[in-house]
């Protein structure tokens, strides 16, 4: 498999995966909102720097201010162009990685994502408004997903897929750690302190549903939702496929059918053992933030690992 | 330098046409980067699923074989006969107009389809792509891109679509490319003129097909007849295609033709003039009902230890009524020809 291929596989995966949280996480937060009683505010803010957007954010909306407009994040988020973290420009990317290798999927897949780039560039100010938000983020979630289960029903077993399910699990994981920091770095703001403790356990399990993670939790862990616990689920989990650990050991195993390259190895070893060696009380207590940015950076590292083994094949 | 086998034009398209007087001539020869021959193929499945009584009932000689011919003419040319070869189809990429031509036949055949930048020469002058695996060398390139951006250390220095070295491996016969680089001097209509006097001197036969008859603009006497009768005739530019820079005498307004003057004048060896054929025509089938329109055949001849020719090929159409240009890129049509086997009828 040529490494040009094998790199936009990966590539299309990830966009593909990173849209889809995106949808996830904006679906949340309205979720989130409507549910606060009116002495607790919402703040949008954590979500915009969850994606790094902060300065652009207030480059590309000088008037926003500390309490940016419900409208203007999700224009931001969702379909800024300008944005290159929105939705949007995911799935354009998405479209554009895979014209270059529309031989190597099946034609259904590029059908769907054509439908998504189009629907995403078509009437946009009426889907950001709160009435047609919803829609919106289930149609994309509903897209991502089809062709998710497309390329597992379709697509034939050889090194192209490899790649494609390893650019799926290092994006969750990646995805994962940018949820669980936008949780827990507060989306809401308590005027009084009393409330504190109760509307950030309703935080936690907003971050959980944003996740579809609600459910399952509910059955492994049947413990009340706090903030420990919720973080020791999406980080440790051996068994919920969003949680970082599950996204890690896959790659672990996928790493034995691929050609061996042991500095892949040697980078995914050490945020397995990260992850394994984190302590989600003392995490939750400290504020998480920095833990998972260590985990980002981590995963950098591999992706350059993964870059330079695989797809930057040099003339020796 | 010899390449392997002594061809260097393993894929020819060579344009045909069909005059007033009933006789098939040969109008041009594309030897460079000859295309189209996807279009054949799938016109000739658009026209089994909608006429599938008639290819029942005639013997209608195939073309779905092209792929598979093709991909033998290729894996002829490896340097390392013996090993299964490996075969890349060289694609300038998504932007270029034939890409879907270039990824239908690395499909229909099996082999890469590659861009420049997934290939490189090593110091041992082998070319090598770029995989998950590590270098793998190549054996032939198909490619579909033109001389000139082929090896930015060769030829023009700033081409991104080329590959650095890759006129050095060809050179020391460590990959082979087809068509060979250069092939593309027979598509200079001047020399196109002198193909039946090559085939006279080279194998002692007269051409089979003659050519188009051709006025070459360099010799005095044939220059005087051109410039006196620019009205009948058509001029077009030595190097130029998809059918642009021509002028067709009869449809020519007086200022278009006092434009030709000058430039025949000015660079002779740049033109050629042909009378105005009467080319043949098909119906298609418009809004206002059938109607005629002027067409042109390109059948591809493949060159290796044997020689194929299609039993059928791109036929060109031109979907403006009276419109004598065909070609693809300025709005030209295409249909599927039939060769019909009347020998054996079933």
């Amino acid at each position: 498999m040529l490494s040009r291929v094998a790199e936009n596989l990966y590539w299309f995966a990830r966009y593909v995966r990173r849209a889809e949280n995106m949808a996830r996480l904006v679906g949340v937060g309205s979720q989130l909102q409507l549910d606060l009683p009116r002495s607790v505010k919402f703040m949008w803010q954590p979500m915009i720097d969850t994606v790094g957007g902060a300065g652009l954010f207030r480059k590309l909306y000088p008037d926003a201010g500390s309490a940016p407009a419900d409208v203007d994040v999700m224009r931001f988020l969702l379909l800024d162009e300008g944005n290159p973290s929105s939705l949007r420009r995911s799935v354009d990317t998405a479209r554009e990685v895979m014209r270059s290798i529309r031989d190597a999927l099946p034609p259904q897949i590029w059908e769907v994502v054509t439908d998504l780039h189009m629907f995403l560039g078509g009437d946009a100010e009426g889907l950001v408004t709160r009435r047609h938000r919803v829609d919106l983020i289930s149609r994309i979630v509903d897209g991502c997903l089809k062709i998710s289960g497309l390329v597992t029903a379709t697509v034939s077993r050889d090194i192209g897929f490899q790649f494609m399910q390893f650019g799926t699990a290092i994006e969750q994981a990646d995805m994962t750690t940018r949820i669980i920091d936008a949780g827990a770095s507060g989306l809401v703001a308590p005027r009084k302190e009393e409330d504190r403790e109760t509307f950030r356990n309703l935080q936690w399990m907003a971050v959980l549903s944003s996740l579809a993670a609600d459910q399952t939790y509910r059955r492994y862990v049947r413990r009340r939702v706090t903030g420990e616990h919720a973080l020791q689920f999406l980080l440790q989990s051996d068994t919920f496929p969003r949680s970082v650990y599950f996204c890690l050991t896959r790659m672990q195993r996928m790493l034995g059918v691929m050609p061996a390259r042991p500095d892949v190895k040697t980078k995914l070893d050490s945020v397995v053992n990260s992850i394994r060696a984190a302590d989600p009380g003392a995490l939750v207590r400290q504020n998480p933030a920095s833990f998972m940015d260590e985990i980002q950076l981590e995963l950098g590292v591999l992706h350059g690992a993964v870059a330079g083994a695989y797809f930057n094949v040099a003339a020796a | 330098m010899k390449p392997p086998l002594g061809i260097w034009a393993h894929v020819c398209g060579s344009d045909l046409v069909r005059d007033a007087d009933g006789k098939l001539y040969a109008l041009e020869d594309n030897l460079r980067i000859p295309s189209g021959v996807s279009y054949m193929l799938e016109n000739r499945i658009v026209a089994k699923r909608v006429f599938p009584e008639l290819f029942e009932t005639c013997t209608i000689l195939p073309v779905d074989e092209y792929p598979m011919q093709l991909y033998e003419t290729l894996a002829a040319l490896s340097p390392r006969p013996g090993e299964q070869p490996v075969i890349a189809l060289l694609t300038p990429g998504v932007f270029n107009s034939a890409y879907f031509e270039h990824t239908y036949l690395a499909q229909a055949m099996g082999i890469e389809l590659v861009e420049g930048s997934d290939l490189f020469v090593g110091e041992d002058d082998c070319t090598y792509m770029r995989t998950v695996y590590g270098p793998q060398r190549v054996d032939v390139i198909y490619r579909r891109v033109d001389d000139l951006f082929l090896d930015p250390e060769v030829f023009k220095p700033d081409s991104a679509l080329g590959v650095r070295g890759l006129m050095r491996s060809w050179r020391a016969g460590k990959v082979a490319l087809a068509n060979a680089p250069g092939a593309g001097v027979a598509d200079d209509k001047v020399v196109f003129a002198y193909v039946p006097k090559m085939i006279e001197y080279y194998l002692g036969e007269d051409a089979l097909l003659p050519n188009v008859p051709s006025y070459l603009c360099t010799d005095d006497r044939e220059r005087r007849y051109v410039l006196d009768h620019l009205g009948e005739l058509v001029v077009k530019p030595a190097n130029e295609s998809g059918g642009y820079g021509m002028l067709i005498g009869p449809r020519s307004t007086k200022k278009q033709r006092e434009k030709f003057k000058k430039l025949v004048v000015a660079d002779p060896r740049n033109y050629i003039a042909q009378p105005t054929l009467s080319l043949s025509t098909v119906p298609i089938v418009t809004p206002r009902g059938p109607s005629p329109r002027h067409v042109d055949l390109r059948p591809f001849i493949l060159s290796s230890s044997n020689v194929y020719v299609t039993t059928g090929g791109l036929t060109r159409v031109a979907m403006k009524s009276g419109s004598l240009v065909v070609n693809s890129s300025q709005g030209g049509g295409a249909k599927d020809t039939w060769v019909v086997d009347v020998e054996e009828p079933r």
